[in-house]
């Protein structure tokens, strides 16, 4: 079975101000992209990987990759409008491959063992899930309802997918016009078989609002054996 | 005797914060601002006069200091222009923040030429005319340039020998009547932070007045122990 990897690297931004291309912000010194890559470049078990990015930030994302020597089986390509249409286009540039692993660069902390327990794992379809820590309600501004925790997780990355599956349900999902914000939901909407939820990491954080990557710099710190 | 004071990097941030500051000073007739934009230069002085009037008298003298051998004549220049030249604050300054692979040999001459080069050529020549009469020249480092900044690789290395020669200069300097001072800031809110930490909001950290007034402080006549050390400027909160 031949394991390819998709790298959601979609963010747009300026170089200097907000919003700033968050795949480009520097952690322990180097871009979060390269974090990910880095470990998809150990993994010997992954034959191919494709990049997706913005067109505005293509030719920088090449060249990181060149300056970081990461090897031929690394190839960017234009993602689309959505992180959705992004994946879609991954996932028909990863053609000679049946399994693929998701991840995404604003995920740096991904361990190489994370990766390794998903891509052994029998299961086809898989997903990291971390258990929710707090009371969720629903409403917005008012309380409407009460969600039962317990029947919740968080979504975490990297996933791995039967990649024919995964892009016979994209192309359901563009059919139906429907939009999803992870591919786990997409697939349980509009593909048969089930997706196996494999307990995440804590560590595991994705660099959404500013604050994040202050987080990281400290979990980055005790990872690699600077914290005092 | 008029007294003049040559701010470099006088087009925004601390530079600016600093020129506007020093406006205030009565011992001052002659600021000097040098950057190289023009529009930015205005700004300053706009900000001077809305401050402190007409006088000192503002010069804004547009000019890009990695032009090394352009020096010698700007700062002839300049004190052709004020008769005297009695204080150099050296606060231009570049950063192109990236990882080690990244760092290109253009990032590194750049970065080098502003905050190190241009910085000592400066000195070199406005102590030509500083000779015989008290003097101060002020070099702003960085927190950046005593402790690892992984991913700052350039600017860090920059800072460390603004930090080294500064020291040197302050030595060699001794028995001249030329005192030099350096300062190493912490994370102040410019366009040259906003660089360095984009995620970082800027009404969060010291403001560049804080930093303006330490150099109004240290540069003033009262002030006659400091120099020769490495001052940390850094607001706790
Ligand atoms: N902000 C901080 O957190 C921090 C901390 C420690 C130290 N510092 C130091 O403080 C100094 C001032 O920086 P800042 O924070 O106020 O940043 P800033 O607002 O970006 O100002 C940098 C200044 O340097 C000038 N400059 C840059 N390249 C130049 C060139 N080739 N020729 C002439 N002028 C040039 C810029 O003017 P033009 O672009 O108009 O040329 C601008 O006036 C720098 O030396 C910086 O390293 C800053």
């Amino acid at each position: 079975m031949t394991v390819g990897m998709a790298v959601l690297a979609g963010g747009v931004g300026r170089r200097i101000g907000r919003p700033f291309p968050k795949q480009f912000l520097l952690l322990g010194g180097k871009p979060l992209l390269i974090h990910v890559l880095e470990k998809a470049r150990d993994l010997e078990e992954v034959e191919d990987v494709v990049i997706t990015c913005p067109e505005a930030h293509l030719a920088e994302t090449v060249e990181l990759i060149r300056n970081h020597r990461l090897g031929s089986r690394f190839r960017c390509i234009v993602g689309g409008a959505t992180r959705q249409e992004s994946v879609y286009l991954a996932l028909r540039a990863l053609e000679s491959t049946d399994s693929v692993v998701l991840h995404e660069a604003v995920r740096p902390l991904v361990t190489l063992e994370e990766f390794r327990a998903l891509i052994a794992l029998p299961d086809e379809n898989a997903t990291y899930g971390l258990e929710i820590p707090f009371t969720v309600l629903k409403g917005h501004d008012y309380v409407e309802g009460v969600l039962d925790r317990e029947e919740l997780f968080n979504v975490q990355l990297p996933q791995k997918f039967d990649r024919a599956k995964l892009l016979a349900a994209h192309e359901a999902a563009r059919q139906a016009g429907t939009e999803f914000t992870d591919d786990a939901s997409l697939f349980v909407t509009h593909a048969e078989g089930r997706v196996r939820v494999l307990p995440g990491s804590d560590r595991n954080v994705k660099i959404t609002v500013p604050p994040d990557i202050l987080m990281a710099e400290a979990l980055y710190a005790d990872m690699i054996g600077r914290r005092s | 005797m008029a007294r003049t004071c040559l701010i470099t990097g006088a087009s925004q941030g601390i530079g600016r914060a600093t020129a506007v500051r020093l406006s205030r000073e009565p011992w001052l007739d002659n600021i000097v601002l040098v950057a190289r934009s023009a529009a930015g230069l205005e700004a300053t002085v706009e900000a001077c006069r809305r401050e402190a009037g007409q006088s000192p008298a503002i010069h804004p003298m547009p000019y890009d200091l990695s032009q090394l051998d352009g020096i010698p004549d700007l700062v002839a220049r300049i004190h052709e222009a004020c008769g005297s030249i009695d204080v150099l604050l050296n606060i231009a300054g570049y950063a192109d923040p990236k990882s080690l692979l990244d760092t290109t040999s253009e990032n590194l001459v750049t970065t080098f030429t502003v905050n190190v080069f241009a910085m000592l050529i400066l000195s070199r020549e406005v102590v030509r005319w500083m000779q015989g009469r008290p003097a101060k020249i002020l070099n702003i480092a960085s927190t950046a340039g005593i402790t690892a900044r992984p991913g700052w690789v350039a600017y860090a290395a920059s800072k460390a020998a603004v930090v080294s020669l500064s020291q040197t200069l302050s030595e060699e300097l001794a028995g001249t009547g030329i005192k030099v001072y350096t300062i190493s800031p912490g994370r102040t809110a410019t366009e040259l932070r906003r660089k360095l930490a984009p995620e970082e909001d800027p009404t969060t950290i010291m403001q560049p007045d804080a930093v303006a007034d330490v150099i109004a402080m240290l540069v003033g006549d009262r002030e006659r122990t400091l120099d020769g050390q490495n001052i940390i400027v850094r607001e706790q909160r």
